[in-house]
C-alpha cells in the first residue's frame, strides 16, 4: 500500500469539505458547519490497471484568507493538493490560482500533484446562466500551468472519485519513476543530504 | 404553595418544547412576523420580565397550560425564553403568543427600518433602567425547586409539592459533600434514588403525563441542537441525559441555597449577581452553572457590564454604521461582509433555531441577529474584522444572552480569553499552539515523546541542529497543531459535545483562559490510551516504503501511527458528551500535576513562546539573508531534494554584524528553556484551608 498526503485549498464555500464528504463517506449534505482550522480524513482507492492500493491522508483548510498563515502546516509534506474553485462564484477561480502560486513558490516539490477542480457543475446543469467561469477558460489555464484539471460535483458526485483515480495514477507514477532511479543511484540518500547543506534561495520569513 | 400554582403543574420548559415541537413538526406555520426579534433585541433581563408582564395579563386563563406558561414562561434571557421569543413569530395560533407580540412596538420599528435603530435602542434603554421592577406576586418565583431544566426531560414527573420538601433535604444531604473538595456528591446513590422515587408520573394529571411523551420523541436538545451526530446515537444520548438532567437538578439547588447564603435572592429565577470568588464558588462553577442562568453568569464573570457600561451607544452605533452601508453600497469594499454571508448559514446548522422552517424563504431570526453581530464586531475591531471560527462563538452566546450582550461578549472573548487567536495573521494561534506543547512536554511526557518522535521525522535534516531543536516546534509547528487549532479558535465548539462545551465555558469565564489549557490537557489525559496504542514498537529506520527520498517519511510505521493519532486527537473529543468525563476523571484530580496550571503560568507562558518565536524569526531572517539554508523555511526539505534554484551568492555581501547578531539571537535562543512552576501554589492551598476551617467553625 503506498500511503501520500493530499491538501485541500480554495476559498471559503466552494466546496472543499463537500468534495471530501463525498469521496470519503458518499454523502452530501446541503447544510454543513464550515470548517474551522483543519480536518483530517482519510480513504483508500484501488487503481484501475494494477490494483495498487493507495491510502490519501487527507487534510482538509478553512478557506478564509488569513488561514493562509497557518497554511504552510498544512501543505508541508504534501504529495498532492486539490485546489478547489465553485464554477458559478467568478472570485473563487482567482483565489484558487493565487493559492496554486502559493504551492509552486513554498512548497518547491517538481512531484507535488496539483490538481485544479471546478465544484457545483450541478448548478449549472440546471440552469447555465449560473455558470460564471467556463470551462474551456479554466481548462486553458490548467494545461499551461502542468495541472490536472476536473469540473466536479460534489451534490451529484459527478467526477470526484475520478479526480482521487487520477492523482493517484500520477503519484504512483511518481513513485514508479523514483524506484528505478533508486535502483540506479544506490546512494541517494548520501546525495540527498549533501544537497541539504548547500545554500539555497528562500524566502524566510514566509513559514507560519 | 402559592394559589394558583394548583392547577395542573406544568414547568415552563415542558411547554416550550410543546410549542417548540408543534413549530418544529407542523411545516404550515410560517415565521412571517417581524416581531420574532423581541428575544434577541433584549438588551436586558428587566425588559424580558416586563414582558412578561404585560403579555401574562391579557391571557385567557382556561386554559391551564397557557395560564401556567404565562407565569412561568419568560423568566430568563436564556436559551429557554429565546424559545419562547421564537414561537411567539411562529405560532400564531397560541393566544399568549399573540398577546406578547402587540406589545413590542420597538422592536417592530427596528426590524422593518435600519435607521430606526437609534431610537429603539433608546427606548430600550428606558426599559432597562427598570430592571429590577418587582413583577405581580402572582408570578413570583423563588421556589428553589423550580427549575427550567427539569422539564426537557424526564425528571418532570414529580411533583413540585413533593419536591419543595425533597429538594431541601437534597440540598443538605449534599452540603457536607460539596464541602469535601474531592468527594464526588454526583455519583451518591441514595440522592438519585430519592429523586427516583418522587419522580413518579402518577402525580400528574393526564394530559401532562402526555406532554412528557411528546418531550421524549424530541430530537432536540434542551439548546436546540440535534442529539443524534455521527460519533453519538439519540439512543446513548437519551440515556446519558436520564442520568445527567438529574445531576443537573441537583446542581441547581445547590446554587440556589449558595445564593441565598450568600444574600443574593433569586428572584424569578434569574440571578444577575452572583457571589465574589472563592474556592466554593469556583467548585460550583466546575461542576456546571444551572442552564438557564448561563448568559446572567457568564456576564457577570466576564464583567460584560462593566464593559457595556463604557461603551453605551457603542452597539448601536455600530448597526447604525452597518445600515448606512448598505446604503451607499459600500459593501464591497469590506471583505468581511461576504465571507460572514457565506459563514451565516454554515453556523449551527444542526440547531433548529439556526434553520429555516420548510417552505419559508424566510431567513431565521439567529442568522439575522448573527450577521448584526458579525458585521458589527468587524466594523469595531478592524485588527480582527471577521475571522472564521466567530460565527460559532457569537453563535453559541446568541443562544444565552441577548444580541449586544453577545456583541459584548465576543469583544471580550477575543481580547481577553483569547488574545490575537483571530487576529489577521493567526499569530494568537499559533502562540496558544505554542503553549499547549509546552504544557504537554511538561504534564503529558509519555505523550511528548510520541509527538516529538513524530516531529523529529519532519525536521531530521534541518541542519544547526544543535542550536535550535530545543525551541524549533515553537516556531514551526508539528502536525498535531493543525487538529488543535481549532479548539482554541472555537473555544470547544464542534469539537467536544456541546454540554461538555458549556461546562468549559462556564470555567473558563470564572477562571479565566488557563481552563482553555487545562481542559485541552484532560481531553488528552484521558484519550492518552488510545493515543499511545498504536505506537511504534520500535522506531527503526529500516522499515522502507516506496517513499525514500527522506528517510523520515520513509518510515511506514511511523507514517501510520500518525495519521491514528490525528484520527483520535479528531473524534474522541467528539464522543466525550458527558462533561464529569473531563471533570470527574482530572479536573478534580488534585493529584494530577497538570492541575497545578493556573493563569499566572498560562501568561508567563504566552509571553514566553511570543519571545521565542519572533527570535527565531529574527534568527530565521538573519540567516536568510547570510545565505545559509534555513532550518525554518518550507522549502527547504522539498527544495533542496529536488534541485531547486541555489542562492545567489550576490547576498553574502552582507556584513560581519549581521553575523554577530545572528550568534547572539542563536545563543538566546539556546539558553531559554521555559521552567514550570512546581510544587503547590501556595495561594490555592491556604485558600482552601480557610475555607475548611470556617465551615468546620460553622458546623460547631
Ligand atoms: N449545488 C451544489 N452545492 C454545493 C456543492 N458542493 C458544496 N455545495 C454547497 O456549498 C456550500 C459550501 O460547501 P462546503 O463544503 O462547506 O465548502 P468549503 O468551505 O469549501 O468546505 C454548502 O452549502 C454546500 O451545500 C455542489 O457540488 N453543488
Ligand atoms: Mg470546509
Amino acid at each position: 500500500m503506498l500511503q501520500f498526503k493530499l491538501v485541500l485549498l480554495g476559498d471559503s464555500s466552494v466546496g472543499k469539505s463537500s468534495i471530501v464528504y463525498r469521496f470519503v463517506k458518499d454523502s452530501f449534505d446541503e447544510f454543513r458547519e464550515s470548517t474551522i482550522g483543519a480536518a483530517f480524513l482519510s480513504q483508500t482507492i484501488t487503481l484501475e490497471e494494477n490494483n495498487q492500493v493507495i491510502k490519501f491522508e487527507i487534510w482538509d483548510t478553512a478557506g478564509q484568507e488569513r488561514y493562509k498563515s497557518l497554511a504552510p502546516m498544512y501543505y508541508r509534506n504534501a504529495n498532492a493538493a486539490l485546489v478547489v474553485y465553485d464554477v458559478t462564484a467568478p472570485d473563487s477561480l482567482m483565489k484558487a490560482k493565487s493559492w496554486i502560486e502559493e504551492l509552486k513558490k513554498k512548497v518547491g516539490n517538481e512531484e507535488l500533484v496539483i490538481c485544479l477542480v471546478g465544484n457545483k457543475v450541478d448548478i449549472c446543469e440546471e440552469d447555465d446562466t449560473k455558470r460564471k467561469i467556463e470551462f474551456e477558460e479554466a481548462k486553458d489555464w490548467a494545461n499551461d500551468e502542468n495541472l490536472l484539471f476536473y469540473e466536479v460535483s460534489a451534490k451529484t458526485g459527478y467526477n470526484v472519485k475520478e479526480v482521487f483515480q487520477k492523482i493517484g495514477e500520477q503519484l504512483y507514477e511518481y513513485k514508479k519513476a523514483e524506484q528505478a532511479n533508486k535502483g540506479t543511484q544506490d546512494n541517494s540518500n548520501i546525495t540527498s543530504n549533501i544537497r541539504l547543506q548547500e545554500p539555497q534561495a528562500s524566502n524566510p520569513t514566509s513559514c507560519c | 404553595m402559592r394559589e394558583g400554582d394548583m392547577q395542573g403543574y406544568v414547568e415552563p420548559s415542558a411547554i416550550r418544547m410543546k410549542v417548540s415541537k408543534s413549530f418544529d413538526d407542523d411545516s404550515s406555520l410560517s415565521k412571517n412576523n417581524s416581531n420574532v426579534t423581541s428575544g434577541d433585541f433584549d438588551s436586558g433581563v428587566g425588559m424580558n420580565t416586563r414582558k412578561n408582564q404585560v403579555a401574562s395579563q391579557n391571557i385567557t386563563m382556561n386554559n391551564p397550560i397557557y395560564s401556567m406558561k404565562a407565569k412561568f414562561g419568560i423568566r430568563s434571557p436564556s436559551v429557554p425564553n429565546f424559545q419562547d421569543s421564537l414561537y411567539s413569530g411562529n405560532n400564531n395560533s397560541t393566544p399568549i403568543l399573540n398577546n406578547s407580540r402587540r406589545f413590542d412596538p420597538g422592536i417592530n420599528k427596528n426590524e422593518s427600518n435600519n435607521m430606526d435603530t437609534r431610537k429603539y435602542w433608546k427606548e430600550n434603554a428606558d426599559v432597562d433602567s427598570a430592571k429590577e421592577t418587582p413583577i405581580d406576586n402572582n408570578k413570583t418565583h423563588d421556589d428553589p425547586a423550580m427549575s427550567v431544566i427539569d422539564l426537557y426531560n424526564d425528571d418532570d414527573g414529580y411533583s413540585r409539592n413533593n419536591r419543595s420538601s425533597m429538594g431541601h433535604q437534597l440540598e443538605d444531604y449534599h452540603l457536607e459533600s460539596d464541602d469535601e473538595e474531592d468527594e464526588d456528591s454526583e455519583n451518591n446513590h441514595e440522592s438519585s434514588e430519592m429523586l427516583a422515587a418522587v419522580s413518579n408520573a402518577e402525580f400528574l394529571p393526564k394530559s401532562i403525563t402526555l406532554n412528557r411523551k411528546e418531550l421524549n420523541t424530541e430530537h432536540c436538545d434542551r439548546y436546540g441542537f440535534k442529539k443524534k451526530n455521527n460519533y453519538v446515537s439519540e439512543e446513548t444520548y437519551n440515556a446519558w441525559w436520564e442520568d445527567y438532567s438529574g445531576y443537573c437538578i441537583r446542581r441547581k439547588h445547590k446554587w440556589l441555597l449558595l445564593l441565598q447564603k450568600s444574600g443574593l435572592p433569586v428572584h424569578n429565577d434569574i440571578p444577575v449577581r452572583f457571589p465574589p470568588h472563592s474556592e466554593k464558588l469556583k467548585r460550583y462553577v466546575r461542576k456546571g452553572i444551572p442552564a438557564e442562568w448561563r448568559g446572567n453568569a457568564w456576564w457577570y464573570f466576564a464583567r460584560g457590564q462593566e464593559k457595556l457600561n463604557k461603551n453605551k451607544d457603542v452597539y448601536s452605533n455600530l448597526l447604525l454604521k452597518m445600515g448606512n452601508l448598505e446604503d451607499e453600497t459600500q459593501k464591497g469594499k469590506i471583505q468581511d461582509l461576504d465571507v460572514i454571508e457565506r459563514d451565516l448559514n454554515r453556523t449551527f446548522p444542526d440547531n433548529i433555531h439556526f434553520q429555516k422552517e420548510a417552505f419559508s424563504t424566510k431567513e431565521p431570526v439567529m442568522i439575522k441577529s448573527l450577521r448584526r453581530v458579525l458585521v458589527a464586531f468587524s466594523l469595531y475591531n478592524t485588527k480582527i474584522g471577521y475571522c472564521q471560527s466567530m460565527n460559532f462563538l457569537a453563535g453559541l452566546l446568541l443562544l444565552f444572552m441577548d444580541e449586544e450582550k453577545t456583541f459584548w461578549m465576543l469583544v471580550i472573548i477575543t481580547s481577553r480569553y483569547l488574545p490575537g487567536v483571530h487576529n489577521v495573521n493567526l499569530e494568537g494561534v499559533n502562540i496558544d499552539q505554542g503553549v499547549l506543547l509546552l504544557c504537554i512536554r511538561e504534564y503529558l511526557p509519555e505523550l511528548w515523546t510520541e509527538i516529538e518522535s513524530s516531529y523529529n521525522g519532519y525536521t531530521k535534516n534541518t541542519p544547526n541542529n544543535s542550536a535550535n531543536s530545543k525551541n524549533l516546534f515553537l516556531l514551526k509547528l508539528p502536525p498535531i497543531t493543525l487538529c488543535t487549532a481549532s479548539w482554541f479558535m472555537s473555544c470547544f465548539i464542534g469539537v467536544l459535545p456541546i454540554e461538555t462545551t458549556l461546562r468549559i465555558w462556564d470555567c473558563m469565564f470564572y477562571e479565566d483562559s488557563h481552563f482553555l489549557f487545562k481542559a485541552s490537557l484532560a481531553i488528552f489525559k484521558i484519550c492518552e490510551p488510545d493515543l499511545l496504542k498504536g505506537k511504534p514498537s520500535h522506531r527503526s529506520f529500516s522499515q522502507y516504503s516506496l517513499t525514500n527520498t527522506k528517510q523520515h517519511r520513509s518510515n511506514a510505521c511511523q507514517d501510520d501511527y500518525d495519521m491514528q493519532m490525528f484520527q483520535v486527537i479528531q473524534t474522541f473529543p467528539k464522543t466525550i458528551i458527558d462533561p464529569n468525563d473531563i471533570f470527574e476523571k482530572v479536573i478534580f484530580k488534585r493529584r494530577l500535576q497538570l492541575n497545578r496550571l493556573d493563569q499566572n503560568e498560562i501568561d508567563k507562558c504566552r509571553k514566553y513562546v511570543a519571545v521565542q518565536r519572533q527570535k527565531h524569526k529574527n534568527y530565521d531572517d538573519i540567516i536568510g539573508k547570510l545565505g545559509n539554508t534555513s532550518p525554518f523555511d518550507e522549502k527547504s526539505d522539498e527544495q533542496n531534494l529536488h534541485g531547486g534554484k541555489f542562492i545567489d551568492n550576490s547576498i553574502n555581501i552582507l556584513g560581519k554584524d549581521l553575523k554577530m547578531t545572528s550568534e547572539m539571537v542563536n545563543e538566546a535562543l539556546s539558553s531559554e528553556v521555559y521552567d514550570f512552576k512546581r510544587g503547590f501554589s501556595g495561594v490555592n492551598w491556604n485558600n482552601s484551608i480557610k475555607e475548611r476551617v470556617k465551615h468546620m467553625r460553622k458546623k460547631k
